[in-house]
């Protein structure tokens, strides 16, 4: 279902919706960039083409949360509350709200992560559909698109002075539905013409499997520096460390990039170069998560080749993998 | 909401120094309901909270058939270390069991060869108990157990008990020759070559150091074992212990959620690190 809603009615709606929910979307920082953060003022959205440096993913696995504290009578041991506040997100992008659809089938599968999926339970995704992909995107070889609505409730499109909103979820109907003016057949977007802005496009084989032990890895993963900034910045990167502070414990981002990320207490690292820690990565990727989920766990943001500091390509590498 | 990562408590009630590093560690719900429901398989294993220091996994080493939960801990990094000053009376937190335990059903009825290394024999132990607590089960039970030296064996009082029981034969070995020492003599694979037990209808469980495990399949290929009939028992550095957070794997498989038990079979068509 597309209706057609002017800038105004957006501002308006989202005012209203300010009473009840949290909301979440870019605003743009001086002389930092795009970052979603949450909305006091819906004046203050960022609803242009730039994109923002961190997914949205953070908005629900958290960078870092406590997730279990001594209880007051200092003998048992009970979960740190958690918000059921209602929030909509506003202006995610396609390809980061496609990552939480892949979060969705790691967290809420098999042993339930309860911390994530109180965060999606709780969220409306309002997605911006990318008008102007860049150099690094390459979504459309991630089965994505700059409008694709995988992972989200509804969708908004750049049209003219205003946007054209598709509603994709029930939710999304019952609470964005009555905004704005139906539209005309003609009006209605081509989204599969969107795909054609998308320049960047590799192919990506069924399984790696193949080239595990070839020399390939030590080439490209030689200038990487294990800074991690490619984990932190994904939209589906998941790994995480459990940390305790005195009586409480937190769960934060961790990466495979990290040496001591595999390393044992006994001396022992079974990923102790960059070869296996890259090699680790790329696999998880494109072949285990495959072999486990179905799909790639790459959604074909660019982000860790826009931020990475050495210029490693991700699609590059998997395109150019000798099969 | 239920929480995954959450432990319930459980208080230390016996401590045994196994030898100068490794304490076995008997442990009791504090939530009586909490252990009424507690069950496990041999080879699964718990995640072991020290509070304020964080999380490391050990197997149980002691048999579901016995009362108690025990874990035998070698003193290694943060956790371990402060868990080796705790005594009895002290409590750490439990979460678990995890992990898919020994194949029990694909057990029976066949003739069991156990080969441990050190600390590898705790989650041996816990299926060793287990099969002689279901003695009719099985057929012969062998068990060829090393360590570096006479004083780097664990879980010694118990070996009087093996030895003695019906179609049971019990090997030791010490790397090099000791005053006193009256067992077998040299590392584990050559024991193997040296005693030559019987493939047929056997399964041979496998638990000790890297090192060990390398020499060792050759040695069970050459005496007649296929690589479905060897298992063995991996770890690897964990956190959540159920398949999330991403660091125990080989190939697609979680050690954590998929292992810890493995066949040679399986890991022979994985790719992994090292």
């Amino acid at each position: 279902m597309q209706r057609l809603i002017t800038k105004q009615d957006l501002v308006n709606k989202l005012t209203e919706l300010l009473k009840d929910f949290e909301v979440v979307g870019p605003k743009e920082l001086s002389n930092k960039g795009i970052f979603y953060q949450v909305i006091e003022d819906a004046k203050e959205l960022y609803l242009g083409q730039d994109f923002a440096i961190e997914p949205i993913k953070k908005f629900f696995l958290e960078p870092s949360s406590w997730i279990l504290r001594h209880a007051k009578d200092d003998v048992s041991l009970e979960s740190f509350p958690q918000s059921d506040k209602k929030r909509i997100v506003i202006g995610a992008r396609p390809c980061e709200a496609k990552g939480l659809a892949l979060l969705d089938k790691l967290f809420d599968s098999e042993y339930k992560d309860d911390f994530y999926i109180n965060n999606r339970k709780r969220t409306i995704v309002v997605g911006l559909a990318c008008a102007k992909p860049d150099m690094s995107c390459f979504c459309t070889s991630m089965q994505g698109s700059p409008a694709e609505t995988s992972g989200m409730d509804a969708l908004i499109f750049e049209s003219g002075d205003g946007f054209i909103i598709e509603l994709v979820t029930d939710k999304a109907k019952h609470i964005l539905g009555s905004i704005g003016e139906d539209i005309k057949e003609d009006q209605k977007l081509n989204k599969d013409k969107m795909k054609a802005l998308v320049k960047k496009v590799i192919k990506t084989p069924e399984s790696l499997d193949k080239v595990f032990e070839s020399d390939y890895w030590d080439e490209v993963s030689r200038p990487c520096i294990s800074c991690g900034v490619c984990t932190f910045l994904c939209p589906t990167c998941h790994c995480f460390d459990l940390v305790d502070e005195e009586k409480k414990r937190m769960r934060c981002y961790d990466g495979c990039s990290f040496p001591d990320f595999t390393l044992e207490a006994s001396g022992v690292n079974p990923r102790p170069t960059k070869k296996e820690r890259y090699r680790q990565r790329v696999f998880h990727k494109f072949d285990y998560f495959k072999k486990n989920f179905g799909e790639n766990l790459c959604v074909g943001c660019g982000r860790c080749i826009r931020h990475c500091p050495v210029k490693i390509d991700i699609a590059d590498i998997v395109d150019k993998a000798p099969i | 909401m239920k929480n995954i990562y959450l432990p319930h408590i459980a208080e230390i009630v016996d401590v045994k120094q196994e030898t100068s590093d490794i304490k076995t560690f008997t442990l009791r719900f504090k939530d009586k309901a909490v252990g009424k429901a507690f069950t496990y398989k041999p080879g699964q294993f718990v995640e072991f909270s020290i509070f304020g220091e964080g999380e490391s996994p050990f197997c149980i080493s002691n048999s579901p058939t016995r009362d108690s939960i025990e874990c035998s801990v070698k003193k290694m990094g943060k956790v371990t270390q402060v868990l080796h000053e705790m005594d009895i009376g002290d409590e750490v937190g439990i979460r678990g069991p995890y992990g898919n335990g020994f194949p029990l059903d694909e057990l029976k009825g066949k003739n069991l060869l156990f080969v441990a290394g050190g600390i590898g024999l705790a989650p041996l132990r816990s299926l060793i108990n287990y099969c002689f607590d279901n003695r009719k089960d099985y057929k012969t039970i062998t068990i060829v157990n090393g360590a570096r030296t006479s004083k780097d064996l664990v879980y010694k009082d118990e070996y009087k008990t093996w030895e003695k029981a019906k179609d049971a034969h019990l090997h030791l070995t010490v790397d090099c020759q000791e005053d006193n020492w009256t067992c077998m003599v040299g590392v584990v694979p050559k024991i193997l070559e040296e005693i030559k037990p019987t493939c047929k209808d056997s399964i041979a469980i496998v638990c000790g150091p890297p090192i060990m495990i390398k020499f060792t399949l050759p040695v069970l290929m050459r005496l007649g074992f296929c690589p479905e009939s060897i298992l063995t028992t991996l770890e690897m550095k964990m956190k959540c212990g159920l398949g999330k957070c991403g660091r125990c794997n080989i190939g697609n498989l979680y050690i954590c959620k998929d292992g810890p038990v493995f066949s040679y079979a399986q890991l022979n068509g994985m790719n992994y690190d090292h």
